[in-house]
């Protein structure tokens, strides 16, 4: 395999352009996210943070199954149903053909998420009892979580700056922690836009992986240090030139890792069950993004003019 | 070459020693794959904080409740300073319907005394009552028709407004019960306390009326209350105070007692509350009643449900993947690295066998998050070796032996490898420190992992290594080197 030899300090401009458009799109995102969204949060917010009823749950029909849209199914229930106030805050989405995925605002009961499901069979035809899974999160307990995810989130960052700071000098540390922000800052704003695009939600999933992201992000960038500051100490080349050459040195073990991290991940998208669909992906995102900016975006930071 | 033998038996003791685990301490899998349902309650405390004793107080009568249910392996446990978890693993929606229901009432069992002069009010309490029974059972009866819905409605205003009550809710099957529920506090408060309450019961239990289909609850009182019991009946024996049995301050039976009684009361400490309960709800208050009421009210604020079918579809999923993900991985590191790479595949084939020993050992209950930072965590394994073994490229490319490349290469990758290791250690430390139980199952299995691979990528790879070089056939370098690569 030939080594990829990318100047560094000729696409230094490339380089920079490059992450600062993505960071860009993914500030205009949360914003977008934060002001004009019906949620009014940077990221599309789920149940696990802010309380309500989830429920999925498969048909069967005999035969073919009709089609049906959630809007009209919606319109159907509140002319019928005896709930009215409860129909209002329900949010229906099909998954697939069959998988349907009730949502609700507001937390019932279950007598109330009885008579809903019923409601909803008498409409779309016979549901698989056998077949769902329902997740209910208070409306107390919603925020609690999340403002426990944000500590945590914190609280890890803090530790893993002091930890660089411990083993590498100031100006390494700085270099290397811009770089983690920068992927945090891309992939969160990735899922922002999912969530205006898709209303894509995210859960506490999505905490745990940005936490994940953070030490893998972390551990590649380094690696390469590791090797720049090895090759300085015993090499008497210009100090740019040194930088390349460990950076080319370590081109074939940071892909390869990130290779060898994402086949397992994808397996796990493309086998595993759809509750863990969305987190693979976000690690997937932070894993590629991880590596661009461990190869690419902190040597870059450290060259000298 | 003795301490490399050594080090070989070790491993395969060590292999052998999982399988042993594995074998006889099979695997626990939780609710995503089991199926099943999980409860979190809140203690509710209007003043203060909760105490501990407060905490294993409720946890203890709670445990009596969920045992009472017939659900094997159900699970409880405090979380944090006033919470619980239980867990019901295995049962459909029904079972975690009636679980609720059980556990939900604190069950304050009350005896009172009518007071003196409230008969008439009682009595139209009691006919209120009857209207909202009926009306309840009419709903029952017919399902979804909306004319009736209106009918019902009417009378349920009418009712209300002679109580001067008007509910909460907008649905009108809550609006039924909460209206019950008014009158039954109202008739409550027409009765006074004794010092007769739940506490005195041995035993609770529930037989059918022999006249109808309804069900009633027996009551066994130690012998202190059935002093209390003989007393009071006897008090009011021949009267028209009646004597009422409120539970958690409703009304849910009044009865007067005879005047054969009005010499030494109801002795022998045995009592029948007949409020014409159903099968479901005489069970329910029994176990309610021999488990004792709660001391604090407690509030689910959260629940999880899957079907056990789902459950058996997440585990299936979850083994493809992890399979797929092992065989590529491999597939991608031999091809890549040729001997070098099969002895990660071997490694990695260590790897497995011992996470799941620890898994069967600690015991780590496997979750979905959880199986997902163990198949995370075999990139991180992986990423070692490709660490050592560039090294030992480039050290094989600078033209040393190849024993002596090997040793350099696992020295020199050491620091880099122990590096990356840490980071990742410290936001398990902290996911696991901070996170929910959800999210603990993630950390755990990582965290595992990551210690784990240390031992495997950098001894046991060694090991499988030298036992290999042993071999000379083994030893040519163009193993080691992909051919194509020699430029620089």
């Amino acid at each position: 395999m030939k080594l990829f030899n990318y100047d560094l300090v000729k696409n230094k401009k490339k380089t920079f352009v490059f992450s600062s458009f993505f960071i860009i799109l993914s500030l205009i995102g949360i914003i977008f996210s934060t002001f004009f969204t019906s949620y009014k949060t940077p990221i599309n917010l789920g149940i696990d943070f802010k309380g309500g009823y989830e429920l999925r749950i498969e048909r069967t029909c005999e035969g073919k199954c009709a089609d049906f849209s959630p809007d009209k199914i919606l319109e159907e229930l509140r002319r019928n149903s005896s709930q009215q106030n409860l129909v209002n805050n329900v949010q229906l989405k099909f998954l697939d053909k069959n998988d349907l995925l009730i949502r609700s605002k507001s937390f019932l009961n279950p007598q109330e998420s009885e008579k809903l499901i019923v409601d909803i069979e008498e409409i779309i035809g016979r549901l698989d009892y056998d077949n769902l899974v329902t997740r209910e999160i208070g409306p107390k307990l919603g925020p609690k979580l999340l403002k426990d995810c944000a500590i945590s989130l914190f609280v890890s960052l803090l530790a893993i700056s002091l930890y660089i700071n411990f083993r590498f000098d100031r100006k390494y540390a700085f270099f290397a922690l811009l770089a983690l922000f920068h992927d945090l800052f891309i992939v969160f704003g990735i899922f922002s836009w999912l969530g205006i695009i898709l209303s894509l939600e995210v859960n506490s999933l999505f905490a745990v992986s940005l936490l994940t992201i953070a030490g893998y992000s972390v551990n590649d960038t380094v690696v390469i240090f590791d090797r720049i500051r090895e090759n300085l100490r015993t090499t008497k080349d210009d100090f740019n030139e040194t930088i390349q050459l460990s950076v080319n040195e370590s081109l074939r073990r940071t892909a390869f890792t990130s290779i060898t991290t994402l086949i397992p991940l994808l397996t796990l998208l493309l086998f595993g069950s759809y509750s863990l669909f969305w987190f693979s992906v976000s690690l997937s995102l932070g894993i590629i993004i991880g590596s661009y900016s461990s190869i690419l975006l902190a040597p870059t930071f450290l060259l000298k003019k | 070459m003795k301490k490399r033998q050594g080090w070989l038996f070790f491993i395969i003791f060590l292999l052998t020693l999982s399988i042993y685990l594995l074998i006889n301490y099979p695997l626990k899998f939780g609710l995503d794959f089991e199926g099943g349902s999980s409860l979190t309650l809140q203690l509710v405390k209007e003043n203060g904080n909760v105490t501990n004793e407060e905490l294993e107080a409720v946890q203890f009568v709670l445990d009596k409740r969920v045992n009472n249910l017939g659900v094997s392996e159900s699970n409880l446990q405090t979380l944090g300073r006033d919470q619980l978890i239980l867990e019901l693993p295995g049962v459909n929606v029904q079972k975690t319907k009636e679980a609720e229901r059980i556990l939900g009432k604190t069950a304050l069992l009350e005896f009172r005394i009518q007071k003196v002069g409230t008969n008439a009010e009682l009595k139209k309490l009691q006919l209120q009552r009857s209207s909202i029974n009926n009306l309840i059972d009419q709903f029952n009866k017919n399902r979804g028709e909306k004319s009736e819905f209106i009918a019902l409605n009417n009378y349920l205003i009418n009712i209300q407004n002679e109580l001067e009550f008007s509910p909460e809710s907008e649905v009108l099957y809550q609006k039924l019960i909460e209206t019950k529920k008014f009158i039954n506090n109202q008739i409550a408060k027409l009765f006074m306390k004794t010092d007769l309450t739940g506490k005195d019961l041995i035993d609770a239990g529930r037989r059918q009326e022999q006249t109808n289909n309804n069900w009633e609850v027996t009551l066994n009182f130690n012998d202190d209350g059935a002093k209390k019991f003989a007393l009071i009946t006897k008090s009011i024996a021949g009267t028209d105070q009646f004597l009422s049995i409120i539970l958690d301050g409703e009304s849910i039976s009044e009865a007067s007692v005879g005047s054969q009684f009005s010499v030494n009361g109801i002795t022998g400490g045995l009592a029948t509350i007949s409020g014409s309960f159903n099968a479901q709800e005489a069970r329910d208050l029994e176990v309610q009643l021999k488990g004792g009421s709660l001391p604090l009210p407690i509030k689910i604020i959260e629940r999880n449900n899957i079907s056990p079918l789902l459950g058996q579809k997440n585990i299936i999923k979850s083994l493809y993947a992890a399979l797929g993900g092992l065989i590529f991985v491999g597939i991608f590191m031999i091809f890549n690295y040729r001997i070098l790479g099969l002895v990660s595949v071997l490694s990695l084939i260590l790897y497995g066998f011992f996470n799941l020993a620890f898994y069967s050992l600690i015991p780590v209950t496997l979750t979905l998050p959880g199986i997902s930072g163990l198949i995370l965590s075999i990139g991180m394994a992986v990423d070692a070796n490709i660490l050592i073994f560039e090294r030992i490229r480039e050290e094989l490319r600078n033209g040393n032996t190849l024993i002596r490349s090997i040793d350099s290469g696992f020295q020199r990758a050491n620091s880099s490898i122990i590096d990356g290791h840490i980071t990742t250690f410290i936001s398990c430390f902290v996911l696991f420190l901070l996170g929910t139980n959800f999210v603990k199952g993630f950390a755990v299995t990582l965290g595992l992992g990551v210690g784990i691979s240390l031992f495997t990528s950098l001894n046991c790879s060694k090991t499988i290594l030298r036992f290999l070089t042993t071999y000379q056939s083994l030893r040519q370098k163009n193993l080691y080197l992909s051919g194509r690569n020699f430029s620089n």
